[in-house]
């Protein structure tokens, strides 16, 4: 019977029932939309670095796993004394660059061709082939379709105009490549270079091998390239767990505030109905469970339409950013309905309270 | 046994700012099983204070209020939201049903609240009551679809369906034309006769007292007269008068 009044009481305010929702469904967007651009971007790039298909990274002292905050480099000579090292297949430094134009931001990697396929194995063409003139990029299939490119196309990049020589299969660390020593040129930095992959004989031997490295260069981190991906948490960028924690609570004040307005609203709408059901006999439990009731029942139907719509925007925002990956995962879904019906129970505990405390005789006087 | 409805020297003042406010200045009653009584008096002289006390609605000052033996009077909240619950229904002037239920529901929403669950099937009781008051085929309607006659039938169904100890009416004809004040009078009597339910009307409506079996008239908080003076009330407490 509860459940009656509860629906009768929305479709009788459809306005303000349809403003809740949406409400709650912004909420549970938001947390979803931003936590799933966050984590996909994380994770793609992760997928990626994974994809290079080196066994080992080998960077400057103080350097990052992100590469897109680094600054330090190190002597490309370096890399003569790791390939010298027993176990070691393949070496290749890899000068990193980092453009924002066109709205974007990406990663570039100036690399020495023939060193980077002996460490990944080779790109997959699509169409072209690798850069053979300093102002030639080698793009990736995603990026092409982004910024909708071809073969001979020109892209700007760092202020400077390349022509795209060849689109290969994204995974290979990066969007965009270039000659190491354009990469160099462009950064003031020649002979020297942002990271070494490292390739092994046998992948059973990077512990060994990183042991190794750390041994002779101490200040050098040497990560292992299949835990880099389980390695790039929230908890491993600067802030971002900060980021995160402030649009959950922005999210939840949202609906928090909403809900609370909504209730407080239709409670003082609906004083007289409340003296009528205590002069019934219905007592403040049955009242205050009444309101918590319908407030989580708005929560409930705001956050579907929520993960529904959120969804829905991870698909338009991959259709018109391929660049872009948003991942909705069951986690933050389960814990973006647990935030919204949590914000329907602490924004209609005042209400409830309040409606339950009315004097049946003044609640039935109210005009 | 004892009268199903008892006060004695009950008493209620209000705190209006500082002023103190004596609505009732000392009221003994006693009710009886199965009476149609009436409350008259004008307006302000606390018959409607007393019907929110006799209905367990309000706390009284000092005094006592018994309801099948039962002292109303001293109760805190939810002692006086269980009386409400099982022993009394009321009737409002302004009909009082909720606006966005049907009139079915609004009679359902009475029956779960007495039984603390959802009430699932018939009931002959009210069935007999929905064709007593005329309003079997409303039931779907929603009060705005029901004329005012229609609608204060709906609230008395509604007051009487869980068989409360006693049904309070507070100025029922008050927002009703005289053809449908004369419907709604005549089916109080009904029910009193058919059910044996005990009714008081609160009124300032002397053409009301007509339909009623005793009428017990109020001025400045106190009772003025009572027509019932003449009932004795036996060892037991029940009604033994030549005219009743």
């Amino acid at each position: 019977m509860k459940r009656e009044i509860i629906v009768a009481s929305l479709k009788a305010r459809p306005v303000r029932t349809i403003v809740s929702v949406l409400a709650v469904t912004l909420e549970v967007m938001l947390i979803l939309v931003v936590v799933g651009l966050t984590t996909g971007i994380r994770d793609e790039t992760g997928r990626r670095m994974e994809g290079v298909g080196a066994d080992i990274m080998f960077q400057p002292p103080n350097s990052s796993m992100f590469l897109a905050l680094n600054n330090a480099n190190m002597p490309v000579a370096i890399g003569d004394k790791i390939a010298e090292i027993e176990g070691v297949r393949a070496v290749s430094p890899v000068q990193t660059l980092v453009n924002s134009q066109g709205g974007s931001l990406e990663i570039l990697y100036g690399i020495d061709p023939e060193t980077f396929d002996a460490v990944t194995g080779g790109f997959l063409w699509h169409r072209g082939k690798m850069f053979s003139a300093p102002e030639e990029v080698v793009v990736d299939d995603w990026y092409a379709r982004a910024k909708t490119v071809d073969v001979g196309d020109e892209v700007e990049l760092l202020a400077r105009k390349f022509k795209v020589s060849g689109i290969v299969e994204h995974g290979k660390g990066a969007r965009l490549f270039v000659s190491i020593k354009t990469a160099q040129e462009m950064t003031g930095s020649i002979n020297r270079t942002s990271l070494f992959f490292v390739r092994l004989e046998d992948s059973a031997n990077t512990a060994a091998m990183i042991k190794r490295l750390d041994e002779t260069f101490p200040t050098y981190p040497a990560r292992d390239m299949r835990e880099l991906a389980s390695l790039m948490t929230s908890s491993s960028i600067p802030m971002l767990d900060a980021f995160i924690n402030t649009v959950v609570f922005v999210a939840v004040c949202i609906g928090v505030l909403v809900i609370f307005l909504s209730m407080y609203t239709t409670i003082t709408e609906r004083t007289r109905e409340i003296g009528i059901l205590r002069s019934l006999g219905a007592s403040k439990a049955f009242i205050v469970g009444m309101i918590f009731q319908e407030s989580v029942f708005v929560c409930v139907i705001g956050a579907a339409i929520g993960v529904v719509g959120s969804f829905m925007v991870a698909r338009l925002v991959q259709a018109m950013f391929p660049t872009l990956v948003v991942l909705i995962t069951g986690g933050w879904v389960a814990r973006a309905v647990v935030f919204a019906v949590a914000s329907g129970i602490l924004g209609s505990i005042y209400p409830s309270i309040k409606a339950a405390a009315q004097d049946p005789v003044e609640a039935l006087a109210y005009e | 046994m004892k009268p199903i409805l008892e006060t004695v020297d009950l008493r209620k003042t209000y705190k209006v700012g500082k002023i103190e406010v004596e609505a009732l200045r000392g009221v003994s009653i006693k009710i009886g099983a199965g009476e149609l009584a009436a409350i008259m008096g004008p307006s302000g002289c606390g018959k409607s204070t007393l019907m929110h006390l006799l209905g367990a609605m309000a706390q009284a000052t000092s005094g006592k209020a018994l309801i099948e033996g039962q002292d109303i009077a001293s109760m805190n909240d939810s002692e006086r939201t269980e009386v409400r619950r099982r022993k009394i229904g009321f009737v409002f002037q302004k009909f009082n049903l909720l606006p966005a239920l049907t009139a079915g529901a609004n009679i359902a929403v009475a029956r779960t609240i007495h039984s603390g669950h959802k009430v699932y099937g018939d009931d002959p009781h009210l069935t007999e009551l929905l064709e007593l008051l005329m309003i079997q085929d409303k039931m779907d309607r929603k009060p705005s679809e029901l004329s005012g006659g229609e609608q204060q039938r709906v609230a008395i169904a509604r007051a009487v369906v869980n068989r409360p100890a006693i049904v309070l009416a507070d100025e029922p004809t008050g927002s009703l034309d005289s053809r449908n004040s004369e419907i709604v009078l005549n089916m109080f009597r009904e029910l009193n006769r058919k059910f044996k339910q005990t009714i008081i009307l609160v009124t300032h409506n002397p053409e009301l007292a007509a339909y009623t079996d005793r009428l017990i008239e109020m001025r400045d908080g106190v009772v003025k007269s009572d027509n019932g003076d003449h009932i004795s009330w036996d060892i037991s407490g029940e009604m033994a008068t030549a005219g009743l």
